[in-house]
């Protein structure tokens, strides 16, 4: 019995332990360390109207390969791998949006489309809850998506602004907040980028025009 | 139209008798003080607009506001509320928020979803949006917004490594948290507002320390969770 009570006293005073310090370590350990993010998520395919239009879709490299890194003073470096995921997010919404939508090897394989479409990354910017005294992660996503006859003449360039945010409260003090949050963050604007794609792109005159001449 | 109130935990009468229990903590250390937690008190209102009851094969989405600035509701409480109504439920079954924003990409995005059951007539007017949610079978939305937060911090604990390289800590904190949330219901099928439940929660946590520290904490944010989600289950399941 007096064994019993002892090692229960034990495993007390160790959680006890654990309780107090660990947060403290915690903090030490992800305090300035920055975060290493790879993106990866799925966009659903978008409930929206077909238009009767078929496009040729061409993807460049740096889209593909796009990778943020930047160094914030007092808090780390940061590298967020967005590349090889925007792919599958584009194609998810140009295959809801249009009748058809063919991948492009390369831009002049554009036999048979009504348009070429080139999504291009412009720029990604990112905020996590330190800098700007907010509960916040949030990044930031600019694409332009560049719309061109069959012959390869440019007809439109769309800016396509993308935000995304994440509440820092919902991670635990055991959990790398920076990294869970940044994920967070990029996953929602991607999802973002989406649903503004599916929803403005349509209204764009040039697009609209390909829809009322079939 | 009819109010209810409910109060769950301890009176605020036991709460004022803080500083006792403050200084009984601390002679208290051992172990039944792990056991032990700071006193809550809540308050659930309800407000009913439209009678409501719920088929056999009708769910309902608990759904956080995302596209404010601040105040974002915790997604650990928007599971929290959801998954209480399913397991105490009989009959309201329970679709998971991202399940539903994903059958109904992209009309439930922070930028794209209704703020009023006007702009919720608009979005499920159209066709596609109207079978998908007839197909997935949700009758009604329980949008939630508040959150938990923390106030009136007090005290100081100092922690230090002693011989032996024993870590050991000393000293008092406590702190109150604060949770406000409120519940909006909307009818898909009849496209109305059906009604409100706030629930509103508050207590002080404490974590008195003689080389051990021992956290005993309000449960707020549960207590807020469970007052809500009893009274949304009784709110969704009653016909009056």
């Amino acid at each position: 019995m007096m064994t019993r009570s002892t090692n229960a006293l034990t495993r007390t005073v160790t959680q006890g332990v654990r309780l107090g310090l660990v947060p403290i370590a915690m903090a030490f350990l992800f305090g300035c360390t920055g975060a290493n993010v790879v993106v990866e998520t799925v966009v659903p395919s978008p409930l929206v109207d077909r238009l009767p239009v078929r496009v040729g879709v061409f993807f460049d490299e740096s889209l593909k390969g796009y990778v943020h890194e930047e160094t914030l003073e007092d808090h780390g470096n940061f590298r967020i791998e967005l590349g090889s995921v925007q792919v599958p997010v584009f194609e998810r919404v140009f295959d809801a949006l249009f009748e058809e939508a063919v991948a492009l090897s390369t831009m002049e394989a554009g036999d048979g489309v009504e348009a070429i479409i080139v999504p291009v990354f412009e720029e990604l910017q990112f905020a996590i809850p330190a800098q700007t005294r907010s509960q916040f992660f949030e990044v930031w996503i600019k694409y332009r998506i560049d719309v061109y006859d069959p012959g390869g003449e440019l007809l439109a360039q769309w800016p396509l602004p993308a935000y995304g945010k994440s509440n820092e409260r919902n991670f635990g003090f055991m959990e790398d907040s920076k990294g869970s949050g940044l994920t967070e963050a990029s996953v929602r604007a991607l999802r973002d980028a989406a649903a503004r794609l599916s929803f403005y792109f349509p209204r764009v005159p040039e697009i609209a025009d390909l829809v009322e001449e079939a | 139209m009819r109010d209810l109130y409910l109060r769950v935990g301890p009176s605020r009468a036991a709460c004022a008798r803080a500083p006792l229990l403050k200084a009984l903590l601390i002679g208290a250390i051992g172990l039944s003080a792990m056991l032990l937690s700071g006193c809550v008190t809540a308050t659930v209102q309800q407000v009913r607009e439209a009678h409501t009851g719920i088929g056999e094969d009708d769910r309902v989405v608990v759904l956080g506001r995302r596209h404010k600035s601040r105040n974002e509701t915790e997604t650990d409480f928007i599971h929290c509320v959801s998954d209480q109504i399913t397991k105490k439920s009989d009959g309201v079954k329970v679709m998971t928020e991202n399940e539903f924003v994903d059958s109904v990409f992209p009309w439930f995005e922070p930028l794209t979803a209704p703020l009023d059951v006007d702009d919720l007539t608009n979005v499920i007017s159209r066709p596609l949006v109207a079978e998908r949610i007839d197909e997935i079978g949700v009758r009604y939305l329980v949008w939630i917004e508040g959150d938990t937060v923390r106030s009136s911090e007090a005290g100081r604990l100092t922690c230090n490594i002693i011989s032996g390289a024993i870590p050991a800590c000393i000293g008092f904190l406590s702190w109150d948290s604060d949770s406000n949330y409120e519940a909006s219901i909307w009818d898909v099928k009849s496209g109305i507002h059906a009604g409100r439940v706030s629930a509103e929660a508050s207590g002080t946590s404490f974590v008195p320390a003689v080389v051990v520290p021992i956290p005993i904490i309000a449960q707020v944010r549960q207590s807020a969770c469970t007052g809500l989600s009893d009274q949304l289950r009784e709110f969704l399941a009653s016909e009056s």
